[in-house]
């Protein structure tokens, strides 16, 4: 989440600078499409539609995976995976920085790997009449298939719950810290303390590579993973 | 990309499947729907009914199990082809015992059931989609005694077109 310079003190300048990067914004707002897209196509029984859901949703997170190594360094999970002395600072107001928050990251975490779990379990489900499948559905026995079709299921409400907190998270920024975290997520600026350390840019052929690497990834889960 | 090429291959195999399961309609139509039609009319109540209605739960539960492992065979290299005869045989036996499976008295209304209204509010063509799963199921099952695995595939593909073309339209989920 970025750090907005707070209103009222000396003037400042309030330059728009960069925060996120194309390939974060991208990833994010097809994921939450993409999530939506399965959830539907799952309630009106487009039961292909919604496994090749599933595989772009692995291959978003393959992608990102990559991009949090070899990214910009907002996107890096070394700029803000951090420890819980990091979020009780950032709890106490003792935190500067751009990009997520302690406390911000705690939440990217937990999406990202509930919906890896939801993709993980999708891979191996398989329909009550055995005519839809997973890529890997076959690797697992027909009576670990049906305990993870209820998994499956179950663990939906996990990742609707973690959405619902970060909606509300949103929400609670707007309202009660003034702070618009929606409109950096769409326009990759926001405003921003001049003093902290601007964003390092990825370089768009990494980021090339990074996706030619996931496509391949989610090819040869979608082949049922052979041996290399 | 690539990802999207073999969505859309797959969207083109669907296609050609429910094509050639209208094909199967079309002249399996006049033979086979008319005892359907028949077992769909006679109406049943009571004991019966539940009796019935726990026969085709079973059987197709069955069909489904029987699936499944045809999957794990046919999905992957190199299929033990006596599993695979012994899935088709089971299919194409309950697929024969289904003509009784789907009398009036027999749906939702009266007990726990996967079984649509639409059934019974189109006989017809329930019997029609039925009669050509019964033939897809007979002609997968005689691929899988001849043993040749791109025949076995095409009609597992066939077969399968026509579970979906039925359950797309007349089976409702039971466990939700």
């Amino acid at each position: 989440m970025p750090r907005q310079v707070s209103r009222g003190d000396e003037p400042l300048r309030i330059d728009q600078q960069p925060v996120w990067d194309l390939p974060v914004r991208l990833v994010h707002w097809l994921l939450a499409a993409l999530i939506g897209f399965s959830w539907w196509s799952i309630e009106n029984h487009h039961t292909d539609w919604h496994i090749w859901s599933g595989i772009a949703i692995l291959t978003l997170l393959f992608f990102r995976l990559l991009w949090g190594l070899f990214g910009s360094s907002t996107a890096r999970f070394s700029s803000f995976v951090r420890g819980p002395a990091a979020v009780r600072q950032y709890l106490g107001g003792q935190w500067s920085g751009i990009g997520h928050t302690p406390l911000g990251a705690l939440s990217v975490l937990a999406l990202f790997g509930a919906v890896a779990i939801q993709v993980g379990l999708g891979l191996f489900n398989e329909d009550e009449d055995g005519l839809y499948a997973g890529p890997l559905a076959s690797m697992v026995d027909i009576d670990t298939g049906d305990k993870i079709r209820e998994l499956h299921e179950a663990w939906f409400n996990v990742v609707l719950g973690l959405i619902i907190l970060h909606v509300a998270a949103i929400v609670f920024y707007r309202l009660f810290r003034g702070k618009k975290l929606t409109t950096p997520m769409i326009t990759g600026k926001a405003a921003l303390d001049p003093a902290a350390q601007p964003m390092r840019p990825g370089k768009w052929w990494v980021a090339l590579l990074c996706l030619a690497a996931a496509f391949a990834f989610s090819r040869w889960v979608v082949a049922g993973a052979p041996p290399l | 990309m690539r990802v999207l090429v073999i969505a859309a291959t797959c969207v083109l195999v669907a296609c050609g499947g429910s094509q050639s399961s209208q094909a199967n309609n079309a002249d399996s139509n006049a033979a086979a729907a008319n005892a359907t039609a028949a077992a769909v009319a006679a109406p049943v109540s009571g004991a019966k009914a539940a009796a019935i209605m726990r026969e085709r739960h079973e059987g197709m539960e069955a069909i489904g199990k029987a699936t499944k492992q045809l999957r794990r065979e046919l999905g992957g290299g190199s299929p033990d082809i006596a599993a695979v005869r012994g899935s088709a045989a089971k299919i194409a036996g309950l697929s024969k015992k289904a003509s009784g499976w789907f009398p009036a008295g027999t749906g939702p209304d009266v007990g726990k059931t996967g079984a649509k209204p639409e059934i019974w509010q189109d006989p017809k063509d329930f019997a029609a989609k039925l009669a050509s799963f019964q033939r897809a199921a007979a002609a997968f099952n005689g691929a899988a005694s001849g043993g040749d695995e791109s025949t076995i595939q095409a009609r597992y593909s066939d077969l399968g077109g026509t579970c979906k073309a039925c359950h797309d339209k007349y089976r409702a989920e039971t466990n939700r």
